[in-house]
């Protein structure tokens, strides 16, 4: 037998899945990036992380709770630009620098951790909605359908209220309405999947269901969830800080919604300050994430922006 | 699928949600404890207790005590609003007007900025008009309404003191009646220009204010509709045939990019909706949403379950007649899908 030598154009170079995965993210990432307005929306998001993380060394952490407002009452309405109060303090002596720099650290965790659950809550959902289909779907869509008539922010206004106001009981409200958009993505995104060629093949060449949902399902239909999610890291504490702001967190808490609340007394007396600085916080947060979201959007997934 | 089958499964699939959401706001309200509690006072005996819940009928299993509220729905009585000291349905008559006028103007700010700005950012695909537009109309999304409102009144009413708040001048009000409780509409009946100016006056910061915010989702949909219409065919046809560019925005692309637009409407009407909870605290507007937020913050259930049930209602309902006009207005929907 002859050794024929393959030449070397025909030989096919194999790349293990995680660099096509890399590369395709990289090449995404440059795309998304590509656009002025998406980068600066990054740059409002790292701006923000940083504050949260370094909060802790920016100013001196309240004991026993640093989350709670630390009070000067030797320095009630202090306008911005008195020493040890560079941004001024609330009527009842708030370091307004204190709860910007706080309040980024608890919108940091509420949004993590509402978005961490709503995700996996919808995903789930919404992958028995649409991967297993027939009266299963009907039942959980028709819930879905159910919950997505009572406007957001009333639904979440009305579970807060009734479990009276706490902050953690804020984080429950938010859970409760939030994962319900994400259910109706994935499913969507799942019949559609479902009917491709290589879901078939998978069939074919004899893999299980949950190998296949896994593997070659959920993959190609989470796009557009990880888009929903970057938007509602902002959305949740915008969200967040509007139920505080009415009134159902516990006073004195480092939060943006608390510290707008507190100062809005004060605006008629020319004290602008212990509203405007927490406000303009929450604004840019969702703001960045909002800005981020949509570029990802236009990139990822075009055929929502007509929809 | 048929526009008339689409249709009929629609408004048969309507009532069962809003039943359903009824069940959610039932459910809720006992998920905050007894209503009895509301009815207690610190010297009550058990058994006085015990006869409060027995005429309420608190003491029934809950399905029965959810068709009792339901059936009081339906015939008008939703019970007592302790937060307004009335019943709750004379509550909900007398503060719908300030709300509706409210949500009203605000739409109309909202479709106007959003037309505009969805128009200017769209023909400008890509260019920095496009940006900027895209980053004004992200920011209306972004933007806290309760922020927003207070910079509006530091700005406006604390240091130029252009506005105040409040629906009206009190010597003014008293001089004409309000049969609608729409002040404008009261004004325009009662012929008086005076109160007309006044009700405007007062309506313009929480219009603003409350429109902003939806000017985004309609400003984002006329613009990727309408650069979607200007690749078209017939946009090529009116260029060739010597068309100003103004006209062919303004006769062809412009009108066929509306047609989607109309579906952001439901969303749009969905965020006023939210909005005036919040605008109306800032604002002292004695209309629904401040309502609701005094329920919230004193835990009268009467009145949230009403509130959210009512808006729910709107909600849905604006919703199903969008769905229908947008099956009319372009048939080459795939319904039902």
């Amino acid at each position: 037998m002859v050794d024929v030598p393959i030449p070397e154009t025909t030989r096919i170079r194999v790349e293990g899945p995680w660099i096509v995965r890399l590369r395709r993210f990289a090449e995404i990432t440059r795309r998304v990036l590509r656009n002025p307005t998406t980068l600066a929306g990054l740059l409002i998001i790292v701006a923000l992380l940083s504050l949260a993380i370094l909060a802790p060394v920016l100013t001196e952490p309240n004991v026993p709770d640093p989350y709670q407002m630390p009070r000067d009452w030797g320095a009630r309405d202090a306008p911005p630009g008195t020493p040890g109060h560079p941004l001024g303090t609330t009527s009842t002596g708030g370091d307004v620098f204190y709860g910007v720099l706080w309040g980024a650290r608890t919108s940091l965790q509420l949004s993590v951790i509402v978005v961490g659950i709503t995700v996996t809550v919808g995903t789930i959902v919404g992958s028995l909605a649409g991967f297993i289909g027939g009266k299963l779907d009907e039942i959980l869509m028709r819930t879905v359908d159910i919950l997505l008539a009572i406007p957001e922010l009333i639904f979440a206004l009305a579970i807060a209220a009734v479990l009276g106001p706490s902050f953690g009981n804020i984080i429950f409200a938010l859970s409760v309405v939030f994962w319900v958009k994400y259910a109706r993505i994935i499913r969507g995104q799942i019949i559609h999947v479902k009917q491709n060629e290589y879901v078939d093949a998978a069939r074919v060449i004899g893999d299980s269901k949950l190998k296949i949902y896994l593997k070659d399902v959920l993959p190609n239909s989470i796009t557009p969830v990880i888009v929903q999610a970057t938007m509602d890291m902002g959305g949740i504490v915008l969200t967040a800080a509007t139920l505080s702001f009415i009134g159902l967190s516990e006073a004195g808490l480092a939060e943006w919604g608390v510290l707008v609340s507190d100062g809005q007394a004060g605006i008629s007396a020319g004290k602008w300050w212990a509203s405007t600085f927490p406000g303009l916080m929450v604004f840019l947060w969702a703001l960045g994430f909002n800005l981020v979201g949509d570029g990802m959007r236009d990139v990822l997934d075009p055929r929502t922006e007509s929809r | 699928m048929q526009i008339r089958e689409y249709l009929i499964r629609r408004l048969m699939i309507f009532p069962l949600i809003i039943v359903g959401t009824s069940i959610i706001v039932f459910v809720l309200s006992r998920v905050g404890g007894n209503p009895v509690g509301i009815y207690l006072e610190h010297e009550m005996s058990a058994e006085e207790v015990a006869q409060l819940e027995e005429r309420y009928g608190l003491n029934e299993p809950l399905p029965v005590q959810y068709f009792a509220w339901a059936r009081g729905v339906l015939t008008g009585d939703m019970g007592w609003s302790g937060v307004s000291a009335q019943p709750v349905t004379e509550a909900l008559i007398d503060r719908i007007g300030a709300t509706l006028e409210l949500a009203i103007f605000a739409a109309i700010v909202a479709i106007t900025l959003g037309v505009g700005l969805g128009t200017f950012g769209g023909a400008r695909r890509d260019r920095w008009p496009d940006h900027m537009t895209r980053v004004l109309s992200i920011s209306g999304a972004s933007m806290p309404i309760f922020w927003f409102a207070i910079l509006l009144l530091i700005v406006f009413w604390v240091n130029l003191g252009w506005f105040s708040t409040g629906r009206s001048d009190p010597t003014i009000f008293e001089s004409i009646p309000h049969p609608t409780n729409i002040y404008t509409l009261d004004a325009i009946l009662a012929g008086n220009f005076k109160a007309l100016l006044d009700a405007l006056h007062h309506l313009i910061l929480p219009s603003v204010t409350l429109g902003f915010g939806a000017t985004a989702i309609i400003a984002r949909m006329m613009r990727s509709s309408l650069v979607e219409e200007l690749n078209e065919d017939y946009v090529d046809a009116a260029r060739a045939k010597g068309l100003p560019e103004r006209l062919v925005l303004r006769r062809h692309a412009r009108r066929n990019a509306l047609i989607p637009t109309v579906t952001v409407i439901g969303l749009g009407f969905g965020f006023l909706l939210q909005g005036t909870v919040v605008v109306e605290i800032i604002f002292r507007w004695p209309g629904l949403g401040r309502w609701m937020a005094d329920a919230v913050l004193r835990g009268d259930q009467a009145t949230i379950m009403a509130y959210v049930l009512f808006t729910s209602v709107l909600f849905l309902t604006v919703n199903l007649v969008v769905d229908i006009m947008y099956a009319y207005l372009d048939r080459r929907v795939v319904l039902g899908a």
